[in-house]
């Protein structure tokens, strides 16, 4: 196998493979797949879902369909808010044999720095030593399935660079700016957040989209809008890697229908230096793994080692 | 993690980068399973599937079935219908793209199988109670039940030969007693009923005491009735009931339960799912306290008390 591990900030990864955010519940995968799964996370890091400061039901039933070639979903970042995360979830987290990445999600600027302030604190706290190696931080700012916040801040350069602003100058470790493509131009807001202190960015959270009952004929989802991932969107994923990486000199992390080893070397080729998987580990929880270990292989057949990979869609022979 | 010995064939290495969900993929956590038989029942078809290292299913738990190779992106969610070994059984209602896909699969094709999943009908709860075990289902709901019947079965061989030493409120004092009531739309729906008729049957042989009865709403085989109305007329306090069956059935049938003393229940439920296995938070229920259960890992079954409250 050839050398696949990454830097992304000051965290090093095994291999290029990650999940999404909201798409992998990896302590419930134990009941099903054995402990295993803990002792050997099948990611190279690990990105639990979206913490909010307040606790939060989420939106009513139904959340999500199956749609062409994909899926559609309205879940709304349910979750127990921050305290919560910090006593139950927190230290399962540090022990994990991979980094992880805590993706967080406000409504202003104010909560963005409250939940950065407070897991900096509890990590001071009960991480011991530096554990800037091993947690880093993503900035939600696009999940399009909450009504207000959230993507109208990722939605607007001004405001995506006050609140990455804001969480750099409290937060030591990895900083990731995870960005909406629901806007005109996707480098605005990368380069916005990049000069405001991103260390990384991720690209991309999904596109609002509806879908219609066939019995009703009214919005099906229960917040009548909600976001399409899967691999539906690649090719639109695929196009804002690409002009991120013509924008901006930090590292993105591509996300957006990857299923497939191919998936993985198309992000790469157009520039990420790290890719996640999300709906697509809703059929194989531990597709991130068994991707990693192909496009190992798909890098000794073609001779190539992985930064020889990256950003190759750039560049004309 | 990085060390597997096979890198594979060139040929492997081709199909692994442009192949589908999985084949070419190691270290995958589905198993790749094959059709090993086919039965038609009426609207619905039944296929068996040999799984490569299936443990074992509680009655009421599910498997992600995913035909390779298909027209869907996600896996459907469908109750084992029963097992034995590595053989695992589904009834499947064609009803979309999905589950036509796989009631279109014969014998030799593959499937992807991930399971089993979920939270099951507690099998001791049901039997220690101070009267029948009653199981309800409508139409595709028969589904989780000829594993119930055998479990059941099991259960009650174990308590008549002394096996379990559960003293004197064991189930068998006054014989076993299963009544199982059936509910379809019309003839061509009931088909599914035979493997519970086959699992009835074989209660009955080993000298337990079983029976079953069934409705039809189109009354092209007696009055017209649903499986509400043979619960209403069979119901006593003390039994323990199991339902699967749509929405509306099982808030009938809650209705009836209700009314009737000392009778506890179990609903297996049924939502849009995507994962099954509790990572999307896709498939909530809201339950009788106002949470949100996600049914695919706080259930599939859940007590009546919690979905429908007092
Ligand atoms: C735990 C569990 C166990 C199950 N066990 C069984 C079983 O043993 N046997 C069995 O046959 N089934 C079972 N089911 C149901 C089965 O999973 C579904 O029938 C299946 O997922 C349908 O997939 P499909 O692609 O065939 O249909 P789809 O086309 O996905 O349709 C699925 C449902 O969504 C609705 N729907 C889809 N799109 C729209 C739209 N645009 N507007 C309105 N409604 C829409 C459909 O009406 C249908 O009810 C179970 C479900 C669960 C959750
Ligand atoms: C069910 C579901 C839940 C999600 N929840 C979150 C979330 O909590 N936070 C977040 O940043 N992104 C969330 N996402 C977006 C994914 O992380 C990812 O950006 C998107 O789905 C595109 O990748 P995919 O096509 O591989 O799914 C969610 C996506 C899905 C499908
Ligand atoms: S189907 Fe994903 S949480 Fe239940």
């Amino acid at each position: 196998m050839p050398d696949l591990s990454v830097r992304l900030g000051p965290l090093r990864l095994e291999h290029p493979v990650i999940n999404a955010s909201g798409t992998m519940e990896l302590f419930e995968l134990v009941e099903v797949l054995g402990s295993s799964v803990i002792d050997d996370p099948p990611v190279a890091a690990y990105v639990p879902k979206t913490v909010t400061l307040e606790r939060r039901a989420g939106n009513p039933a139904p959340r999500i369909l199956e749609t062409t070639g994909g899926m559609i979903n309205a879940i709304g970042l349910p979750g127990p808010g921050l305290r919560a995360f910090i006593e139950r979830e927190l230290p399962r987290l540090l022990a994990l044999s991979c980094p992880v990445i805590i993706s967080i999600g406000g409504f202003s600027r104010r909560e963005y720095t409250a939940l950065a302030g407070g897991l900096k604190e509890a990590l001071d706290r009960s991480a011991g030593g530096d554990w800037t190696g091993r947690v880093g931080l993503e900035v939600n700012i696009s999940c399009p399935n909450v009504c207000s916040g959230c993507a109208s801040i990722g939605g607007d350069p001004g405001e995506t660079a006050e609140v990455v602003a804001a969480v750099r100058a409290l937060w030591p470790g990895l900083l990731v700016a995870k960005l909406t493509p629901n806007v005109t131009d996707i480098t605005a807001i990368g380069r916005a957040a990049a000069a405001s202190g991103a260390d990384a960015l991720a690209a991309v959270n999904t596109f609002k989209g509806l879908v219609i009952d066939r019995e009703t004929l009214k919005p099906y989802l229960g917040n009548v809008t909600g976001g399409l991932s899967g691999p539906a969107i690649k090719p639109l994923a695929l196009r804002t890697v690409y002009e991120l990486f013509a924008a901006v000199d930090v590292p993105i992390i591509g996300m957006g229908g990857v299923a497939t080893v191919q998936d993985v070397v198309d992000f790469i080729s157009c520039g990420a230096t790290a890719v996640a998987v999300g709906s697509a580990t809703f059929r194989e929880p531990c597709l991130a793994r068994a991707l990693s270990e192909g496009l190992g292989r798909f890098l000794d057949g073609r001779g190539l080692a992985l930064g020889g990979l990256r950003g190759t869609a750039h560049t004309r022979e | 993690m990085t060390s597997r010995p096979d890198r594979g064939s060139s040929a492997g290495r081709r199909r692994t980068v442009t192949g589908g969900p999985g084949p070419g993929l190691t270290g995958l956590s589905r198993s790749l399973g094959r059709v090993t038989a086919v039965r038609f029942l009426g609207s619905m078809v039944g296929l068996t599937v040999t799984v490569p290292g299936w443990r074992g299913a509680v009655p009421g738990q599910f498997a992600l079935l995913q035909a390779e190779p298909s027209r869907c992106f996600l896996a459907r969610a469908l109750s084992v219908s029963d097992e034995a070994g590595e053989k695992v059984s589904f009834l499947i209602a064609p009803v979309g793209d999905g589950t036509r896909e796989l009631c279109a699969l014969r014998g030799g094709d593959r499937v992807w199988v991930l399971g089993p999943l979920g939270k099951g009908f507690d099998v001791d709860a049901l039997v220690t109670g101070p009267e029948r075990v009653v199981i309800v289902a409508g139409g595709a709901g028969v589904a989780p039940f000829p594993l119930l019947l055998s479990r059941l079965l099991v259960k009650y061989q174990a308590v008549s030969v002394g096996g379990t030493g559960g003293g004197r409120r064991t189930p068998v004092a006054g014989g076993p007693k299963v009544l199982v009531l059936l509910g379809f739309r019309d003839g061509a729906q009931s088909g599914c009923a035979l493997p519970v008729q086959q699992a009835v049957s074989e209660m009955e042989e080993k000298g337990l005491r079983c029976r079953l009865e069934m409705a039809f709403e189109d009354g092209s085989r007696g009055p017209v009735e649903k499986a509400t109305d043979l619960l209403d007329r069979h119901l006593r306090s003390g039994d323990r009931v199991a339902v699967c069956g749509p929405g509306a059935m099982a808030a009938a049938v809650w209705k009836v339960c209700r009314a009737v003393p000392d009778v506890e229940t179990w609903f297996s439920l049924e939502t849009n799912m995507a994962c099954g296995v509790g990572s999307c938070h896709g498939c909530v229920l809201k339950l009788a306290d106002g949470s949100d259960a996600r049914v695919c890992h706080d259930g599939p079954v859940f007590a009546g008390k919690e979905v429908f409250g007092a």
